[in-house]
């Protein structure tokens, strides 16, 4: 099991808060908390734990042959490493939110074409002042006076005048 | 488009980049057009809209392309003549004006320009408020500055002795009217002129205010999207935190695991060690006392009697030595 020490990626939190928006700062607020416990949790125990002094407790212990028996038992004993269940749902959701984010960055990128075409339309047309009618409604077209539905001047109802 | 109309409105700007003509020119020129009129339907720009369009630089670029003239009907043309001739003469810039917005209305074909070059700012500019200036140019080289001024009694002075125009009641009224006229426009006309230009001002102003605003507010809709778009590109941090916090949970709990085991083996000989020990201990306090108690019992009455006596035969020469060291 050669994946005992998944090497932890540094995280930077400082340019991560930069890129989380307004409305989910709680959560990313709540996650920092949780892995800082955990971190904290981790950073506390030691990575190896303190050797048994054999040697005193087999000139303590009386009884022959029990120390002789824990030694062999506990050098030989495998602590199981815990199992992966997150790490392959984390995988998915990461998947997933890719789809999303690409799909959203794509309407997101047409929205920004719609934008900027109206942005080029209102930059290259003919300033107001030397503007006729015509061209006021071709520029605005909810300018244009209806004049078959509304055959009297002022061609529109009054209440929108 | 007919291609005689083509040539026609060739025709007509070669005509206008030539020389202006005298007034005589005009008077042959429309005679010229009663007689061509009629017989050749509506295919000719009036020459009197020429005429004036000369004096107004920006409508003549208009005037090649505007020769739909569907929308000249030989009566009207005919008419409008009519009219021009009997003004001309004193010459009239709003009328002059007026028929240049009607030119420039009549651009219905493909072939206008585009973009269609801005009204002119000002009218053309009148002498002494309604005698272009044009006629005073057009007699400045054959009659100096004086020219039309001469020109302009001598009709007055023609009309008034040979009583084609007879001065009558009216005369007056007109000159009272005409007085008070030009003196209310004097007057006024400039904060009137200013009003109405306000008004428009007002207008453009609002519709130039609509107009910045949606060009800010659609630049910062656009940076807004990107900003969001770069935001969206920091997921993956999400997800290395997340990762990274199973990955410290499991190394946590596999540390807890060892020092666990670590612990529970070191006390179960911790325990023997202390079970030893307390044996021992118990096994001592036990020896001790058993001894004790055995010592004692074994002290018989006999050698009670004798310790008794011998501490009383102590006790007594202790007392005397002391006694003796007290008085001595």
């Amino acid at each position: 099991m050669a994946g005992r020490r998944a090497a932890l990626k540094a995280i930077d939190w400082v340019a991560f808060a930069e890129r989380v928006p307004p409305n989910q700062r709680t959560m990313f607020n709540n996650l920092k908390t949780r892995s800082d416990a955990i971190s904290a949790k981790l950073a506390s125990l030691s990575e190896k734990p303190p050797a048994i002094d054999w040697n005193y407790y087999k000139s303590a212990v009386a009884k022959a042959g029990m120390v002789d028996e824990f030694e062999q038992k506990f050098s030989a004993l495998k602590v199981p490493e815990p199992i992966d269940t997150q790490t392959a749902l984390i995988n998915t959701q990461e998947a997933e939110a890719s789809k999303t984010a690409a799909a959203y960055i794509e309407a997101s990128k047409a929205r920004i074409a719609q934008y900027e075409k109206v942005l080029d339309k209102f930059k290259n047309m003919i300033p107001f002042d030397q503007m006729t009618i015509e061209d006021l409604n071709e520029t605005f077209p909810e300018t244009k006076l209806d004049k078959v539905k509304h055959p009297y001047w002022p061609h529109k109802p009054i209440a929108e005048l | 488009m007919n291609p005689k109309q083509l040539i026609l409105a060739s025709n007509i700007q070669t005509h206008l980049c030539l020389q202006r003509h005298l007034l005589v020119t005009f008077f042959k020129t429309g005679a010229l057009l009663c007689s061509r009129d009629v017989s050749r339907g509506f295919l000719v720009y009036p020459p009197s809209l020429r005429l004036f369009a000369e004096g107004h630089a920006e409508a003549e670029t208009r005037l090649p392309s505007g020769a739909t003239t569907r929308h000249f009907h030989p009566s009207n043309m005919l008419s409008r003549l009519v009219l021009v001739s009997a003004s001309s003469l004193k010459g009239s810039g709003a009328l002059g004006a007026g028929l240049i917005q009607a030119s420039r209305s009549l651009h219905t074909s493909s072939q206008s320009l585009a973009p269609v070059p801005p009204l002119p700012e000002k009218g053309g500019k009148v002498r002494h408020g309604i005698i272009p200036e044009e006629l005073f140019q057009l007699l400045y080289p054959k009659t100096g500055v004086t020219g039309p001024y001469m020109l302009g009694v001598g009709l007055l002075t023609y009309i008034l002795s040979k009583e084609i125009y007879v001065i009558n009641h009216e005369t007056f009224a007109a000159a009272s009217i005409g007085a008070v006229f030009i003196y209310g426009v004097k007057k006024f006309g400039p904060s009137v002129a200013a009003f109405a230009d306000k008004l428009n001002e007002d207008k453009v102003a609002k519709a130039q205010e609509v107009k910045d605003l949606a060009m800010t507010s659609l630049a910062q809709a656009i940076e807004d999207e990107k900003k969001e778009q770069w935001r969206a590109e920091g997921r993956s941090v999400l997800f290395d935190a997340k990762r990274n916090n199973v990955a410290m949970l499991l190394e946590t709990n596999y540390r807890e695991r060892l020092h666990m085991v670590t612990n529970e083996v070191k006390r179960r000989l911790d325990y023997q060690i202390a079970l030893q020990n307390l044996h021992r201990q118990m096994e001592q306090e036990h020896m001790v006392s058993w001894v004790e108690k055995s010592v004692i019992s074994s002290i018989t009455p006999q050698q009670e009697k004798e310790s008794i006596a011998k501490c009383i035969t102590d006790l007594k020469a202790l007392a005397k030595a002391t006694q003796a060291k007290a008085t001595a």
